[in-house]
């Protein structure tokens, strides 16, 4: 059931962000994460905000499905939130009970540090969200290119991430039946004592790690029988095709992190 | 097509595509894993491989596309004798469904695992277009192109494999235990693309199962015990033959037995093709 | 009843946007001390339905009543560790839940986490083995170095020695050759019949396990498509293919000769040797059916 709910779940809907090329995707990412690293006002907040949820709303994937990917990490933004407001002692205060202060730069900091990483989380779901786990791979191949002259091989941490994704799921399910027959005999992690956790997440261990080696050569016999060697020349049915959009794309990105330094 | 393989059809001989000659495999030579095995198949043919778990079926069929090493022996494959550089041409002369659906779906759709082959051929984008189509449309998974493996069922992920295999055209294709992990409608299934597959001609088929359908649809049995091998009979055969069914751990499919139960209660009958024609034989007249 | 379900309806991820409700309005019972089948195609919602039997899911709507407890949907269910000792699960893979480097170590595992002490949970896992029909000499062997069938009993052991009153099994056989297969389904059925323990099989090969089952549900699709015993489902084989299964011939050889003498009041014969008993007891039959225009060897 898990499977459903993990990495790499693409949302088709034939937007004009899922027909760019994934290189362009990648490279507008990288971009981004400096322009949030740039933003540091009010006024560059905003304009980040604007920005982004027109590019989210643009992929016609309805808004709520970003805001599940920043879920789960809803406790981490709030601890870092109450860590920055009561530890930067900037500017004017706003509150104050004894020694104990609470002032507008640390509210702005603690502000700024959630809002980034709230942005951060839902637009890197924008890209698996539009953009196949075949097409972002391959176009970190396309983006790492260049380094083959360096001696790093492209096609081998592609190949590497996508068997990753294909199968972190699976034996994330696994693991999910492991430990309901784990239960079932007695062990069930929830109900445990700590000291008895440790023995019991052993006894988990054993068998998921076992099942994956099984299943890693399965996949090897697979591959290899569908005729696969490591750095043999391959064909492209899915080409790398940069067009208009994509360059419009990228300088949108260019654009936004010039106005954001110069605010 | 070499030249050793063009001189037995011109000869007017029998095609052997595959063609085993004493192979042995085991790490251990006290006590190898497979013994001396020699057989030739013909093209065309549609081949059962049975035997009890750990006999060494499944090892016997991955030596002769050399994903395990054999150790001694000869191995010939459509005309190319097993050696370092022959693995690619062998390779693309067999597919293989192995039993986890799971574990063999190597993209992460379905285009892009049927892609995975094609890719590796490095076919021209029309060719491999073609391929897609032509074969999606013949194992009915046309519209799962774009579906993630989490989301098809086992017969359907079976489907996967099979078209990804046949996508790129081999002449022999191998079924390890492919439809042990299937549910009854998914292996009905199974048995009827195989039927197709044998109609079409062109395909040698060869088959590990414990299934008596899947056995009594094929031309012909290998039995493998200890390492050896056992019998190179008829399914027919095979089923008449307790003691081998026996050594096999197998049994017979019901209408066999229950036509040898009635055998033995003194009535008379061959083995029926439906409960109809059973019922035909025994009250003619009702 | 062993276990009763009223209105039950489970949905995973319920509160996320890929919710999906597996199971629908499930209102069914188990006999105490009978074997039971359960049957239905891949996805209707079987092992959903058998983790529901001792806890590891709890309804999301209706309520669930296990011997003497009682889960409702939306309250704070009882304590669950002594129901999961009387009620044991097998899961399908064997090597989904052996761990230890001995069987033996296996076996003693789930009676130690119920509190039993060593020597008793010692002695629990020679009955164990016993029960099953292993020797008891492969206690101290590696249970990765079992052969296929004898795994797949170890695994149903390790269960059997936490001494369940109910025993339930995801498709045991999967995988497994047609004698070892045989070989653990009589295994089982002396489990019910010797020890007077309920046993519930979840299979998609109905053929093996319809000698022997006492009561069938079928699921489609979430939902209860029959229940009943073996003979009301052999009076309606055409059930099986709306829910998406094979009919065994078994069965339909059964219902054709049932039909052809009006037999379908009684108690199905669904082996070969009990069927061609009643033949060789039917009036008229034809004795030497050689009949021309047979062929030797069907398809």
């Amino acid at each position: 059931m898990n499977e459903r709910l993990l990495l790499g779940r693409s949302i088709e809907t034939g937007s004009w962000v899922h027909k760019l090329d994934a290189r362009s995707k990648l490279t507008g990412m990288l971009l981004y994460v400096a322009v949030i690293l740039l933003s540091d006002s009010w006024l560059s907040m905003v304009l980040l905000a604007v920005f982004s949820i027109t590019i989210m709303a643009s992929t016609r994937i309805p808004l709520k499905y970003f805001i599940k990917a920043a879920k789960p990490l809803r406790y981490l933004m709030l601890f870092i939130f109450i860590v920055q407001l009561l530890s930067v002692k900037e500017g004017d205060v706003l509150w104050s009970a004894g020694s104990f202060s609470l002032h507008e730069g640390g509210l702005r900091l603690a502000a700024f540090s959630v809002i980034r990483m709230l942005f951060l989380i839902t637009f890197t779901a924008l890209l698996t969200f539009t953009t196949t786990p075949g097409k972002l791979n391959q176009g970190l191949e396309g983006i790492l290119a260049p380094f083959k002259k360096l001696g790093l091989s492209p096609d081998r941490i592609t190949l590497m991430i996508s068997i990753a994704l294909r199968f972190i799921p699976t034996i994330l399910d696994e693991s999910q039946i492991i430990m309901k027959a784990q239960a079932s005999r007695g062990a069930d992690l929830q109900e445990l004592p700590l000291k008895e956790k440790a023995r019991m997440l052993v006894s988990l261990l054993v068998p998921v790690i076992s099942s994956a080696f099984r299943r890693a050569q399965d996949l090897v016999y697979s591959m290899e029988a569908r005729g696969f060697r490591m750095d043999a020349p391959r064909s492209r049915y899915h080409r790398l095709r940069w067009g208009a959009a994509d360059t419009v794309f990228v300088a949108m990105f260019i654009i936004m992190g010039v106005a954001v330094a110069l605010l | 097509m070499n030249k050793a393989y063009q001189d037995v059809e011109n000869a007017g001989g029998v095609l052997a595509v595959i063609q085993l000659d004493g192979v042995s495999f085991g790490y251990d030579p006290e006590h190898p894993i497979l013994h001396n095995i020699s057989v030739s198949i013909p093209q065309g043919q549609w081949v059962s491989i049975v035997g009890p778990n750990g006999c060494g079926k499944s090892t016997l069929v991955k030596l002769m596309n050399a994903l395990l090493p054999k150790s001694g022996g000869e191995i010939t494959i459509c005309g190319h004798q097993l050696g370092e550089e022959t693995i690619g041409a062998i390779r693309q002369c067999i597919g293989m469904v192995f039993q986890n659906p799971d574990n063999q779906f190597i993209g992460a759709t379905v285009e892009e695992d049927i892609l995975f082959g094609l890719e590796g051929l490095c076919l021209p984008y029309a060719e491999m277009e073609e391929r897609l189509r032509t074969y999606t449309l013949k194992l009915g998974i046309e519209d799962l192109l774009a579906k993630h493996p989490g989301e098809l069922s086992g017969g359907q992920k079976q489907r996967v494999a099979i078209a990804s295999i046949l996508a790129m055209k081999p002449g022999i294709v191998i079924f390890d235990e492919a439809s042990s992990m299937l549910d009854e409608a998914s292996r009905d299934e199974l048995l009827r693309i195989l039927q197709g597959m044998r109609s079409d001609g062109q395909y040698t088929i060869l088959m590990i199962t414990h299934d008596a359908d899947e056995i009594l649809a094929s031309d012909r049995v290998l039995a493998l015990h200890g390492g050896g091998l056992a019998a190179d009979t008829t399914p027919q055969a095979l089923f008449r033959n307790a003691e081998l069914l026996e050594k096999c751990h197998l049994l017979e499919p019901y209408p066999w037995r229950l036509a040898r139960e009635l055998q033995s209660r003194g009535i008379r009958v061959d083995v029926p093709a439906s409960e109809k024609e059973l019922i035909d034989t025994l009250w003619p007249y009702n | 009843m062993a276990i009763q379900l009223e209105q039950v309806s489970f949905t995973y991820a319920e509160k996320s946007l890929w919710k999906q409700t597996a199971l629908h309005d499930i209102t069914l019972g188990i006999p105490k001390g009978l074997l039971t089948g359960i049957a239905g195609a891949t996805g209707s919602g079987k092992s959903t339905l058998l983790q529901l039997f001792n806890g590891i899911l709890k309804p999301t709507q209706g309520t669930v009543k296990v011997l003497d407890v009682t889960i409702r949907a939306g309250e704070k269910s009882p304590k669950l560790l002594p129901l999961r000792r009387r009620v044991g699960l097998v899961f399908q893979f064997p090597e989904q839940q052996m761990f230890e480097d001995t069987v033996e170590k296996d076996l003693i595992f789930g009676p130690l986490n119920f509190g039993m002490s060593p020597e008793e949970a010692k002695e629990r896992a020679r009955k164990a083995m016993l029960e099953m029909g292993l020797d008891l000499a492969l206690l101290s062997r590696n249970p990765f170095r079992l052969s296929g069938g004898q795994m797949r009993k170890a695994a149903i052991a390790s269960v059997l020695a936490m001494d369940p009153e109910i025993v339930v099994l995801d498709e045991p056989t999967a995988t497994l050759d047609p004698v070892s297969r045989a070989e653990l389904i009589a295994q089982l059925e002396r489990l019910c019949r010797e020890q007077g323990r309920t046993v519930i099989i979840v299979t998609h090969r109905m053929d093996e396990l319809l000698p022997v089952a006492d009561r069938w549900i079928l699921l489609k699709d979430g939902k209860i498509a029959f229940q009943g015993s073996g003979g009301e489902l052999a009076a309606d084989p055409d059930i099986l293919t709306r829910c998406g299964l094979g009919v065994p011939h078994s069965l339909r050889y059964w219902h054709a000769i049932a039909g052809q003498f009006g037999l379908a009041g009684e108690r199905p014969r669904l082996t070969a040797e009990s069927l061609a008993e009643l033949i060789a007891s039917l009036p008229g039959t034809v004795r030497s059916g050689n009949t021309a225009g047979m062929g030797d060897a069907h398809e």
